[in-house]
């Protein structure tokens, strides 16, 4: 008996397209509601950061680094001074190193709420998780704001420790809005975690196996979600993470569901790291002075954290001039983006939207 | 319908409005020469409904109401800046829309994506022709009503897939072949559910279904909870509402068959999909909740006012599922249908049946055992539903939902049978 | 029927329909064949209206506009030639003939039946077409029933995979 063989055609999800997270463009071809092949589509955003931080100074190139992930400027300035402090051989107070963990675990609660929001939303829940996770967000955005002057780039971090001080005040508005967290992450998890249409939208949906997982260097979330126990605060410490004490949450399948319960699960010891870190907060300066034309040594440097998407790198090369020879970002939206592929072919359109969104990709941050 | 106290058919005796339309009437026949009043009557009829009710309701209380309560579950204020509280917002909705450009894809089918929202508003406003507000006031108080119903609001499914298909473009064919495959799927539990509700009344219209609940003092909701549960999921399907929006889709397919509709077209999509959803609340707020009837009391109150009450508590329902459940999956959904809905409806309607068959022969029609029939029917919904849930169902408690935590960073860590789920 | 209306209802419904069931047959695209005969079927069910069958006329709706066009509607979009539009083929003149000696037989046997009028309104209210079916017209109304199960069934095997039939054995 023959079957009916549906005629597969092409479908662009993106460049504009509400769940694409930006400009990005999955060529899908389908067989009805079915995805048989997926292509990726990027560069829509290129502005070419690497080759233009190659004409300026080491400073000059931290407000670069806010542009990339624009979700994440403090973890991003962050990677990057700590890739120019190794090649350069510049120790940072203890207090910068501090108010540093303090900015960077913020930054991952902003991040999430946005990732965890934005997923929701994709699976369907009309803007309201999104809205909620946006009322917590701000409030951060607002402390970045307090302290930086800026909401969304932030241009904080400094070689050899931040740019100023925490304001008076600060670490009254630190807590309160901590405060808000665990509440937000409750309501989050009453309202999606146990919801039979969510589970049945998100759990065996994108399934990543640890190999497959592995095998594509994923990192961050997206690793975790697949059982495997890796972070860089713990394995590969920087700015003092290993006097924090926190956990590493893991997922079990490797699906969307566990991405996003891995996500949430984050926000709680992010929440931890701040709260001891604003308990034994050093006093002494924040930063060493370090000569605004920096000439580091010959010589190369990679520094990476662990940024709310995975693992964050910066790859400078130094000769000796005041910016640097080379500059290259390792940036997770983009490494985590080439498991799409696997994890779409065979799936639905909608699940493909499901597992794009469990990615937490940030264009700019793709394609730089 | 005898009016306690007071004037009783008086025009302005404000508990039945109908005697105001009938003096209406009688006034311009008087005026008139022949049959001109007949003629005009139907085109009164729409004025008043149309522009008096549907418009103003839909409109203003529909969009606002909607967005003010959407806005206040999603920690937001919703429009609050046209006017006092916002209460413009629909006007200068409606006049951004109007003054929009209308923009038509180079290859689209123009002729039917032009007919398409035009053809949309006419059900939308012929269903109001059967829905009592009162003892007596129905535009067309015809035998069978709830068929007519059903027959006009039939008609949307295909009316978005002309909408859907013209455009030439593939979300919005995705969106008609979706809505088309579950507006199909979904209308066959909904009459089930609502043949269980005709058999236990024993009348096919609307004003006799709320007759017989105000005979027996008892809402249908809780003779029938079966049916109203799977009405509701019905029409929320029908109508697009979010948990089951997969035809619009916004995040999947740039909301399906409107993708490419702009300004009024786009609006009139818009607005109606508004009042159906307020037409759905009318029936099922007749159907399932008393319509116009509150226990006697409507003898004293205006009914029209309980009537637009419940229907309003009805639409809130819609609201608040929007404003709360993700969206499932388009086969998720017809396996649903087809797998829980129907078996369900056909169950309910033989429990329904067979009450009627008692209930009539060997009852002798008594009424107190109605109540023992309610009693019954909800303690069989929820025996149902929990054992569904049990053996066939998904089952949420058994769901790991918390990851694991681990304190070292490492390779893989198994998943054991005592850490993990095995599914 | 009498009166100025129900002349006016008619000659505009048998407008429609005809103007509706030529559009079937004459418009290329067959998506708008399609809704052309929607079209004639709302005609059809207003007839049924002005004949006070109500019930009937919104059964025509329900079943033929909500369900039966909408399913035509699918097979349609399904059908791989579909982008070829309604072209000319070499059937042209035997559908020609055919039609044509169709339609000389139907209107033969219009104009030579005597048919019954019948002076009072047939109220057939939904009670004596409920009792009819299950009564006196018992056996042919199952027997539909069994056709149409007969016919569900033979649609979903004709597209299940062969996976699918391994499974259950049926292969």
């Amino acid at each position: 008996m023959s079957t009916i063989q549906g005629e597969p055609f092409i479908i662009n999800i993106g460049p504009q397209h509400p769940s694409t997270h930006g400009v990005f463009r999955i060529k899908a071809t389908v067989d009805g509601e079915r995805v048989i092949d997926a292509e990726m589509v990027m560069g829509y955003l290129h502005r070419s950061m690497e080759k233009l931080a190659e004409e300026r100074t080491y400073t000059q190139n931290i407000p670069f680094t806010d542009r990339t992930d624009y979700l994440s400027s403090m973890s991003n300035n962050l990677g990057y001074v700590l890739a120019v402090e190794k090649l350069a051989g510049i120790d940072v107070p203890d207090r910068g190193q501090a108010i540093r963990v303090i900015m960077a675990e913020f930054q991952r609660l902003a991040s999430h709420c946005m990732a965890v929001g934005a997923f929701t939303n994709d699976t369907g829940a009309w803007q309201t998780p999104i809205m909620w996770c946006f009322r917590e967000r701000e409030k951060v955005l607002d402390l970045f704001e307090m302290t930086s002057g800026a909401r969304l780039t932030c241009n904080y971090m400094r070689i050899g420790g931040v740019a100023f001080d925490l304001p008076k005040g600060f670490e009254e508005a630190a807590r309160k809005t901590l405060a808000g967290f665990p509440q937000l992450i409750d309501e989050l998890d009453a309202m999606l975690s146990g919801n039979e249409i969510f589970l049945a939208r998100t759990k065996g949906v994108g399934v990543l196996t640890p190999e497959m997982a592995t095998n594509a260097s994923l990192t961050g979330p997206m690793l975790r979600g697949s059982g495997i126990a890796w972070d860089i605060r713990k394995a590969d410490p920087y700015c003092g993470y290993e006097q924090y004490d926190f956990q590493i949450p893991i997922g079990y399948n490797g699906d969307s569901y566990d991405r996003f319960s891995v996500r949430l699960e984050e926000m709680r010891q992010s929440v931890k790291i701040i709260q001891q870190a604003l308990d034994r907060l050093p006093g002494g300066p924040h930063s060493t002075q370090v000569p605004l034309a920096l000439r580091p040594p010959k010589g190369e440097a990679y520094a990476r954290v662990e940024g709310p998407r995975g693992e964050l790198g910066y790859y400078l090369v130094s000769d000796e001039g005041p910016s640097p020879f080379r500059f290259h970002i390792r940036p997770p939206s983009f490494i985590n983006l080439s498991a799409l592929k696997e994890m779409t072919v065979g799936g639905t359109v909608a699940d493909a939207i499901v597992v794009l969104g469990s990615i937490d990709i940030v264009v700019g941050e793709i394609d730089r | 319908m005898k009016q306690p106290f007071l004037v009783s058919d008086k025009w302005y005796d404000i508990r039945d409005l109908s005697n105001l339309s009938n003096e209406i009437l009688h006034q311009v026949d008087r005026a008139l020469p022949g049959e001109a009043a007949y003629i005009l009557s139907p085109l009164l009829g729409f004025v008043f409904v149309f522009l008096l009710f549907v418009l103003p309701t839909q409109l203003y209380l529909g969009v606002l109401g909607e967005r003010k309560i959407i806005g206040r579950m999603q920690s937001r204020y919703g429009p609050n800046r046209t006017g006092k509280f916002g209460v413009l917002q629909p006007i200068a909705d409606a006049a951004k829309l109007l003054t929009k450009e209308a923009l038509t894809p180079r290859y689209a089918d123009k002729t039917i994506m032009y007919l398409a929202p035009v053809l949309f508003v006419m059900p939308a406003v012929m269903v109001w022709a059967v829905i009592p507000f009162g003892p007596e006031m129905i535009i067309a108080d015809i035998p069978n009503s709830l068929v007519y119903y059903l027959a006009v609001s039939s008609v949307p499914t295909l009316v978005i897939f002309m909408g859907g298909w013209s455009h030439n473009n593939k979300y919005s064919l995705f969106g008609a072949i979706r809505i088309v495959a579950m507006g199909v799927s979904y209308e066959v539990p909904l009459v089930m559910a609502l043949l269980g509700v005709v058999v236990m009344t024993g009348s096919l219209s609307l004003n006799g279904i709320v007759f017989w609940q105000d005979a027996f003092d008892i809402w249908l909701v809780a003779l029938q909870p079966l049916a109203f549960a799977i009405f509701f999921i019905c029409v929320s399907a029908e109508l697009n509402r979010t948990p089951v929006d997969i035809a619009e889709a916004e995040s999947e397919l740039g909301s399906g068959y409107l993708t490419e509709y702009s300004g009024m077209k786009w609006g009139l999509f818009y607005g109606m999909d508004i009042a159906y959803a307020l037409a759905a609340s009318a029936l099922g707020a007749t159907i399932f909740f008393g319509g116009w009837s509150f226990f006697g009391l409507q003898d004293w109150v205006p009914s029209w006012l309980f009537f637009i009450g419940k229907l309003y508590a009805f639409y809130f329902l819609f609201i608040w599922t929007r404003g709360t459940l993700p969206r499932l999956r388009i086969d998720q959904l017809m396996a649903f249908c087809w797998k829980y809905l129907f078996p369900l409806a056909l169950f309910n309607l033989f429990i329904v049946a067979t009450e009627r068959v008692i209930w009539t022969d060997g009852l002798d029609g008594e009424k107190g055992f109605v109540y023992i029939f309610a009693a019954a029917n909800i303690l069989a919904t929820i025996v149902l539903v929990v054992t569904w849930a049990r053996f066939l169902g998904y089952r949420p408690e058994n769901q790991t939902t918390k990851p694991r935590l681990v304190n070292e960073a490492g390779g893989y860590v198994p998943v054991t049978p005592a850490s993990g789920e095995g599914r | 029927m009498d009166g100025a209306g129900p002349t006016l209802a008619f000659w505009a419904l048998s407008a429609v329909t005809l103007v509706a069931a030529g559009g079937v047959l004459v418009s290329r695209n067959l998506l708008h064949a399609v809704l052309f005969l929607i079209l004639s079927f709302v005609g059809i069910a207003g007839f049924f209206l002005l004949l006070s069958a109500e019930f009937l006329a919104m059964a025509q709706v329900v079943i033929y506009v909500g369900a039966i066009a909408v399913l035509v509607l699918f097979a349609v979009l399904l059908t791989p030639a579909v982008g070829r539009d309604n072209g000319e083929t070499r059937f042209i003149a035997p559908a020609l003939l055919l039609s044509v000696a169709l339609a000389a037989v139907f209107i033969f046997v219009i104009h030579d039946t005597t048919w019954n009028t019948v002076d009072e309104d047939p109220r057939a209210t939904v009670e004596s077409l409920g009792t009819a079916l299950l009564g006196r017209w018992v056996l042919p109304f199952e027997i539909a029933s069994v056709l149409l199960t007969a016919a569900l069934v033979g649609a979903i095997m004709l597209v299940r995979s062969p996976e699918e039939e391994a499974e259950d054995g049926l292969a």
